[in-house]
């Protein structure tokens, strides 16, 4: 339910983003995602499936990077992939926050294009 | 003519604009005095016991909203009516509020200008921490029936709470659920978590929870004048 909604987001940006650069049809959408997106791959990968058939993104794959979370403490700086969501600084016990793998990001869209119709970016 | 592939790079949050949507409407909320408190439980734990004793003890002297969401039924609002102005948002099906059903909730209250806008989340602790609804302060309940075992277990929720409450609090005699451990686990996730424990039914800490939240409400909204 949850991922059907998020999908249908990402298909309206990845629309805007095909039309602002002359393309047709799209072949591959990435995306990234991590433990704390809210988001089970499997089921954005179906979702995907079944809402862009019939669309500009019909047969286009949904390529998934799975990240791990990266944090940063905010008391020293230091950056460390979190563990079992434990979330206090292996250093020093501070306060971090996080800069990776909270979110679905969006990394690039693939789109076709022809030799003679070079598209400028 | 060959066919080829050009790839666009990106690199942006999907949610980038809800995030923005939310950001402004929580503004706009407190600008003009409204603190917003998103309660958020599995189903059963005690939101809407709570928000009947907060209600209770905050409306002498601060008036109060509720915006109330299930699946299906208005008994919450049914239950609430009396004691504060108050909407059901039923969401059909949806296991959890998105800012339009809030908005929606709120334009059939009239927009009320209220101290502290309260939104009892669907029963669920997993897809209701994914959406903002342009609260100021999230607050996750674990009543002592449920088990300790809960954060480590839904561990988004947690993070993204600032406050976790521990209910039901008369039965801990009965159930075999330790606070310190529940404590721990949450803090483990979310460090800077504010733990109250509350029973709604005997009115126990909820003066406590009341101050806190009179506490965070100046807080807030002068984090939000200072913006301005
Ligand atoms: N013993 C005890 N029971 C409580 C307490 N608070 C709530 N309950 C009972 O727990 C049950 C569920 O309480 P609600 O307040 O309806 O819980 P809720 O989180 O609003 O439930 P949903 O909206 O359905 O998710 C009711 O039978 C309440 O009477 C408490 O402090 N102690
Ligand atoms: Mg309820
Ligand atoms: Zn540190």
């Amino acid at each position: 339910m949850h991922e059907q909604s998020l999908v249908r987001t990402l298909l309206k940006q990845v629309d805007a983003i095909r039309r602002e650069h002359g393309a047709d049809q799209i072949r591959e959408v990435r995306v990234e995602v991590g433990p704390l997106s809210g988001v089970e791959p499997l089921l954005l990968e179906s979702a995907f499936d079944q809402l862009a058939a019939g669309t500009f993104a019909d047969g286009a794959t949904l390529a998934i990077d799975e990240v791990t979370l990266q944090a940063e403490c905010r008391s020293c700086r230091q950056q460390f992939e979190v563990d079992a969501f434990d979330f206090r600084c292996p250093d020093c016990g501070g306060h971090v926050r996080i800069l990776r793998g909270d979110e679905l990001m969006l990394v690039s869209v693939s789109v076709a294009c022809h030799e003679h119709a070079k598209i400028s970016s | 003519m060959t066919d080829c592939t050009k790839t666009i790079n990106v690199r942006r949050d999907v949610a980038l604009e809800a995030k923005a949507d939310a950001e402004a409407e929580r503004r706009r909320l407190a600008r003009r005095g409204t603190l917003v408190v998103n309660l958020l439980s599995s189903p059963g734990a005690g939101k809407t016991t709570l928000l009947e004793a907060t209600a209770r003890r905050l409306t002498p002297r601060h008036s109060m909203a509720a915006l109330v969401g299930d699946l299906e039924t208005d008994r919450d609002a049914q239950r609430l009516s009396p004691l504060v102005p108050a909407a059901q948002l039923t969401t059909g099906g949806a296991c959890h509020l998105e800012l339009p059903l809030v908005r929606r909730g709120l334009e059939a209250l009239g927009d009320p200008q209220v101290d502290f806008l309260f939104i009892e989340n669907v029963g669920n602790l997993v897809c209701p921490a994914s959406h903002d609804l342009a609260e100021h302060l999230r607050v996750v309940l674990v009543s002592t029936t449920e088990g300790d075992d809960k954060p480590g277990k839904y561990p988004k929720m947690f993070r993204t709470s600032q406050a976790m409450l521990i209910t039901k609090l008369d039965l801990l005699p009965h159930v075999p659920f330790c606070v310190e451990a529940v404590q721990a686990d949450a803090r483990r996730i979310q460090p800077e978590l504010d733990i109250l424990e509350v029973c709604a039914i005997q009115d126990t800490g909820i003066s406590a929870w009341c101050d806190y939240l009179c506490q965070l409400r100046s807080e807030r909204l002068a984090a939000y004048q200072e913006l301005a």
